[in-house]
């Protein structure tokens, strides 16, 4: 048996190689995420491990609550020091303060690297410190800064020279006293470091009178664990000391959760070409079965047991995918470098070092790739033991499964795929909604072959109406064997569902996003900041002030809060993002529609909050609420008013007055502006401006623009993640309509025997590929677009406010598939082709 | 239209046609230098044992397949001659073709398989042609069935009235009866039969059967590649007759 199994295997050379690209794109894809983000966390966790050095512990303040990836703490006293420092076995601490820090280059513009955060830090003791100076020295006054060497050499800065330097209050010039590298490197990650003298750093990035850490260096020989005892008991309140380790692990953990976003969404794509690939091999090995029923039969007839014909089938299918696998993998490596490019070039930029390969890696991509090719084999090999005998002998084999039975289960995992999706859609849970789209979509594939003759013949009814009797026959083609071309069509069917689905979301964000500006703001002229830099919690406060002087400008509204670095607070139980607006200008500048209360409740201290979340917590007017802030504490809120959901307040609004008190340095994230003129106002307002090159200044249609624009960039990183399930699928159809050919070598030969020219074999298998390709594109989008409108509609609180369907981009995708298809169909067609007629009429 | 027949313009001809397969030692001569004429309006028969080289000579003749060396005509057209694309129409609009088996395209019904080279061709189907020829078959009732549901014999039927739609010059049958029962076969030769005499249509029929060669004009006996007899108005007897004589 294992015999037959290899030659089988080594007889169809070309079959096994088209089988095999499905499993090795999808494990390649896998395998490349698992790369690239074990590369960069590996990169990371040096990089930490290089930069928290020459200290032994960390004061710092407790945790008020932990964020996304980062931890709420309050600055603690400089006056812990001295004490620390009287601690017996103590040899050095000093204060340490970070904050917000970027420059301004030669030319005027933020400096930012990709995503990457933009540090101010100060520069304390030499033995503690991180930062190396290479070249110059540490700064004596409070107009010195050192530069990071990384960002020094890109941008052309030497000591001596003047930089303008962004910060929390206005922006300020200072002269470069030194330049200096983080640890052993040049550059953390994209990082920009500008490092000022302790009392300056307080000033420009933090509080006077505070550090955000004091860092302890024990004396050699000491023992650390009572240090760290003693140290804590001179400590006040909200205070702790934790060990370098524990300061290293947890900023790498706090990389882990980008990262595993990073690595999550991938992996998401991965696995739609992966489960689109498993749909391409169980067509594959189905025909294949098919094709060897005889033969099947043959074995069963000189004593292959049921059980040696369905090993053999697995064993195949299990050769495949570990041959498969392999490739995959080391293909991986190679698709991470792949990756890291098309994010880059997408703006989104990673820091990588040389590839790390990790045993996980291996064990995923040999356990996906076996295990999906064996999965989809399965039932092809339950096929083939249902082949009997006799079908060696006799012409009737035709061995098809009762349908009834198996559109009964179709019809129940597609009702059970969009149950368990329905649920994961209302509880935000991301893998039921995977769960969900995957039952749905093997369910309707399960019961595709019921529809796939009626509709290939009503999508091939043009083709056959324009292409003669070619056309004809590749209509007929595609209906003949309703579940070949069910299954075929299968593959693009997901493909184009994901894809279509994304078209939806994203035709309603852009939606969204254009009645923002209509519904949402009144503002003439909006000034945000740029959120080139995660560490930017905002702009300088001075900004508001610049702009409403101008005489253009008739009322201001300043947003503090609303930004992934500020206004975190606790609401109930949760960590939410507060927005704070003045309660004066509210009427002028922001639209809020109220389904209760009224938007002037603002102004007596109370909250407001979106429909989404009154709906979601049952919260309605009057009623109050607990809530906790890092710096004042927990407290209560009342309920002013229910608003419809509005992206540019955010899901919770108090009035500035509310705001201010509550956190430390609040900083504005945008301005609106009223005006009493047009664009000349606007040319002042970005006049004023100019020395603030971190925020910009953009009126109500270019806010939609640009807001589009990304859309639209986001969507287009999204489609092109997407390609590779659409190329499997087609590898699909490719596989099919190679294998058909050889089935109809006979028939083929036939046609040319009685007068089909060459190119009419073309067309007629063109159009078959077509038709394949339409249909599965067709099916795909009434489901993607289903699938689209029930995740758009669920997202309404992350301000999908209007649902729409691109009815403009679906005829393209469909007209894309038919192109699509028609490249499936070359290299078949040719093949169909060049068959030879008497070979073709002389096979047996 | 029913073909004239024109005494002296052959329907077919072949000159000196060698085929070989293989080379070196394993080198077989499928033709071993035949020449042969077929008339036009007249219905022969070829015969020979197995691996005489009786198919691969249609083949040649046909446009199938070409030859080692040698020449072939179908009404004054040296097949020898034409490029791919003028054998597809020559074997399209000249030449009809009745296989032992695999003769329908199973995805086409009875009818479609019928009107098959004129729909390749673009032409429109003569409705009076095709419903004689379907009347005389005895097919008019399963026109519209697919040819998994029709007979060997019916698919047979409708294989004939393919190659004849296109009125072609030249009928070549490769053992059309040979897996039919001697009833279905009597049917198909009494109808080729029929269409020599009554339309002058010129038939070429390679056939195992003694009493099929009975309905042919004339019998051409091949052996080894050659031509090695041939016979006027055979009957069953005198062929079983000259078979034994060559065999001997
Ligand atoms: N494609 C081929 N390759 C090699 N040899 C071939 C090929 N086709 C035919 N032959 C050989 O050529 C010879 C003639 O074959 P052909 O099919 O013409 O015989 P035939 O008279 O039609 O026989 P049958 O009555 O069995 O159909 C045989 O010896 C056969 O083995
Ligand atoms: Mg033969």
């Amino acid at each position: 048996m294992w015999k037959i199994t290899l030659k089988s295997l080594l007889a169809h050379k070309l079959r096994l190689a088209l089988t095999a690209i499905a499993i090795v794109l999808g494990v390649t894809f896998v395998s490349g995420t698992y790369i690239l983000t074990d590369t960069i966390h590996n990169t990371f966790t040096s990089l930490f491990s290089t930069v928290y050095r020459g200290f032994d512990f960390q004061v710092r303040g407790v945790a008020q609550f932990s964020g996304p990836g980062t931890a709420v703490r309050n600055p603690i006293p400089e006056s812990i020091l001295p004490k620390i420092r009287k601690v017996p076995g103590v040899e050095d601490a000093a204060g340490s303060v970070v904050g917000y820090a970027q420059f301004v280059s030669h030319g005027g513009k933020a400096i930012a690297n990709g995503g990457a955060p933009t540090i101010g830090a100060s520069l304390h003791s030499k033995t503690l410190s991180y930062l190396h100076i290479v070249e110059g020295r540490a700064p004596t006054t409070s107009h010195g800064v050192v530069m990071d060497a990384g960002t020094a050499k890109k941008y052309h800065f030497k000591v001596g020279q003047q930089v303008r330097v962004l910060l929390f209050g206005p922006p300020r010039t200072f002269t470069i006293t030194g330049i200096a590298r983080f640890g052993d490197t040049a550059n953390l990650a994209g990082a920009t470091m500008a490092a000022f003298d302790t009392t300056t750093a307080q000033k420009v990035l933090g509080e006077v009178g505070k550090f955000n850490a004091i860092y302890v260096k024990v004396a050699p020989g000491a023992g650390k664990l009572a240090i760290q005892r003693d140290i804590a008991r001179v400590l006040p309140r909200g205070v702790d000391v934790v060990t370098r380790q524990a300061v290293v692990n947890e900023a790498i953990s706090s990389i882990n959760q980008p990262l595993s976003f990073l690595s999550t969404t991938l992996l998401i794509f991965a696995f739609i070409a992966l489960f689109v690939g498993a749909f391409t091999i169980l067509n594959t090995f189905s025909v294949v079965v098919g094709q060897r029923t005889r033969e099947l039969a043959l074995l069963r007839v000189v004593g292959a047991s049921r059980r040696q014909v369905f090993r053999s089938v697995l064993v195949e299918a299990a050769i495949l995918g570990l041959v498969s696998s392999l490739i995959g993998l080391g293909l991986g490596v190679l698709t991470a470098m792949g990756i890291e490019a098309l994010l880059r070039g997408f703006g989104i930029s990673i820091p990588s070092g040389s590839p790390v390969l990790a045993a996980r890696t291996v064990i995923m991509a040999l356990v996906l790739g076996v295990g999906v090719t064996i999965l989809a084999a399965i039932s092809p090999a339950r096929r083939a033991v249902r082949i009997p005998p006799v079908a060696a002998i006799s012409d009737s084999h035709v061995v098809d499964v009762s349908l009834r039975r198996r559109f009964t289960w179709g019809a129940s995992i597609a009702i059970a795929g969009a149950a368990v999706l329905g649920i994961g859609l209302s509880n935000h849970a991301v893998q039921l909604v995977g769960l969900g789209a995957l039952g749905v979509f093997i369910g309707v594939a399960m019961l595709l072959p019921a529809v796939a003759s009626p509709l290939s013949s009503a999508i091939g009814r043009p083709l056959a109406r324009t292409l003669g009797v070619a056309g004809r026959l590749g209509r007929a083609n595609s209906m003949r064997s309703p579940r070949r071309t069910a299954q075929t069509a299968s593959a693009l069917m997901i493909g184009l569902a994901v894809v279509s689905a994304f078209a939806v979301i994203g035709a309603s964000i852009s939606k969204s996003v254009t009645s923002v500006a209509d519904n949402a703001v009144s503002a003439d002229l909006i000034v945000y900041g740029k959120m080139s830099s995660p560490m930017s919690p905002g702009f300088s406060t001075t900004v508001p002030r610049v702009v409403a002087a101008l005489p253009g400008v008739t009322a201001t509204n300043t947003i503090y809060g609303h930004t992934p670095m500020s206004g975190q607070f606790k609401f109930r139980h949760s960590l939410e993002t507060l927005t704070g607006v003045s309660a004066r200008h509210l009427a002028g500048t922001i639209r809020l529609h109220m389904t209760a209360g009224d938007s002037r409740a603002l102004a007596s201290g109370t909250m407001l909050i979106d429909a989404t979340v009154a709906k979601s917590d049952h919260l309605s007017v009057g009623d109050t609420v607990p809530v906790r802030f890092a710096l004042t504490g927990r407290s209560t809120v009342r309920i002013g008013g229910v608003y419809k959901p509005n992206p540019i307040v955010g899901s919770y609004l108090v009035s500035d007055s509310y705001y201010l008190p509550h956190f430390q340095n609040p900083l504005p994230s945008g301005v609106l502006l009223r005006t009493s003129g047009g664009s000349a106002v606007e040319r002042e307002v970005q006049h004023a401006l100019a020395p603030y090159p971190n925020v910009q200044v953009q009126n109500r249609a270019q806010l939609e623009h640009s807001q589009l624009a990304q859309i639209d960039k986001l969507l287009g990183l999204v489609y092109a993640l997407l390609a590779l399930a659409v190329i499997i699928a087609l590898i699909g159809i490719v596989n099919t309509l190679v294998l058909s050919v050889f089935e109809r070598t006979r028939e083929i030969g036939l046609l040319r025997a009685v007068g089909m020219k060459r190119r009419q074999v073309r067309i007629m298998i063109r159009a078959e590929s077509v038709i394949l390709s339409i249909f599965g594109a067709v099916v795909g989008i009434i489901i993607g677009t289903g699938l689209g409108v029930a995740l758009a509609s669920s997202l309404g609180s992350a301000g999908i406010t209007d649902i729409s369907v691109p009815a403009s981009s679906m005829v393209v995708f469909i007209i894309l598939s038919a192109v699509l298809g028609l490249l499936a169909a070359t290299w078949p067609a040719r093949r169909a082709a060049k068959l030879d007629v008497l070979a073709a009429i002389a096979a047996e | 239209m029913p073909m004239e027949s024109v005494n002296g313009s052959p329907a077919a001809h072949a000159l000196d046609l060698h085929k070989a397969y293989g080379t070196g030692q394993a080198v077989v001569n499928a033709l071993d230098g035949i020449s042969v004429t077929f008339e036009q309006g007249r219905f022969t028969a070829v015969m020979g044992p197995s691996g005489s080289g009786k198919s691969t000579l249609m083949h040649c003749m046909a446009g199938l397949d070409r030859p080692t060396s040698g020449r072939s005509f179908v009404g004054g057209v040296d097949v020898g001659s034409l490029n791919d694309t003028e054998l597809t129409r020559l074997r399209r609009d000249r030449v009809g073709f009745v296989f032992q088996s695999f003769n329908l395209v199973p995805t086409l019904t009875a009818g479609e398989n019928i009107t098959l080279p004129l729909d390749l061709a673009g032409t429109k189907v003569d409705k009076g042609w095709f419903d004689h020829l379907a009347g005389q078959l005895g097919i008019a009732g399963w026109l519209t069935h697919n040819p998994s549901e029709l007979s060997g014999g019916q698919q047979q039927r409708v294989a004939c009235a393919r190659a004849l739609i296109s009125r072609p010059e030249l009928v070549f049958a490769d053992e059309p009866t040979g897996n039919l029962d001697s009833i279905a076969s009597a049917e198909i030769l009494s109808f080729l039969r029929t269409s020599v005499k009554d339309l002058g249509q010129s038939i070429v029929m390679v056939t195992h059967d003694p009493r099929g060669a009975a309905y042919a004009d004339r019998v051409v006996f091949l052996a080894d590649g050659k031509v090695v007899g041939e016979m006027e108005q055979p009957t069953a007897d005198s062929v079983l007759e000259r078979i034994r004589l060559l065999a001997g």
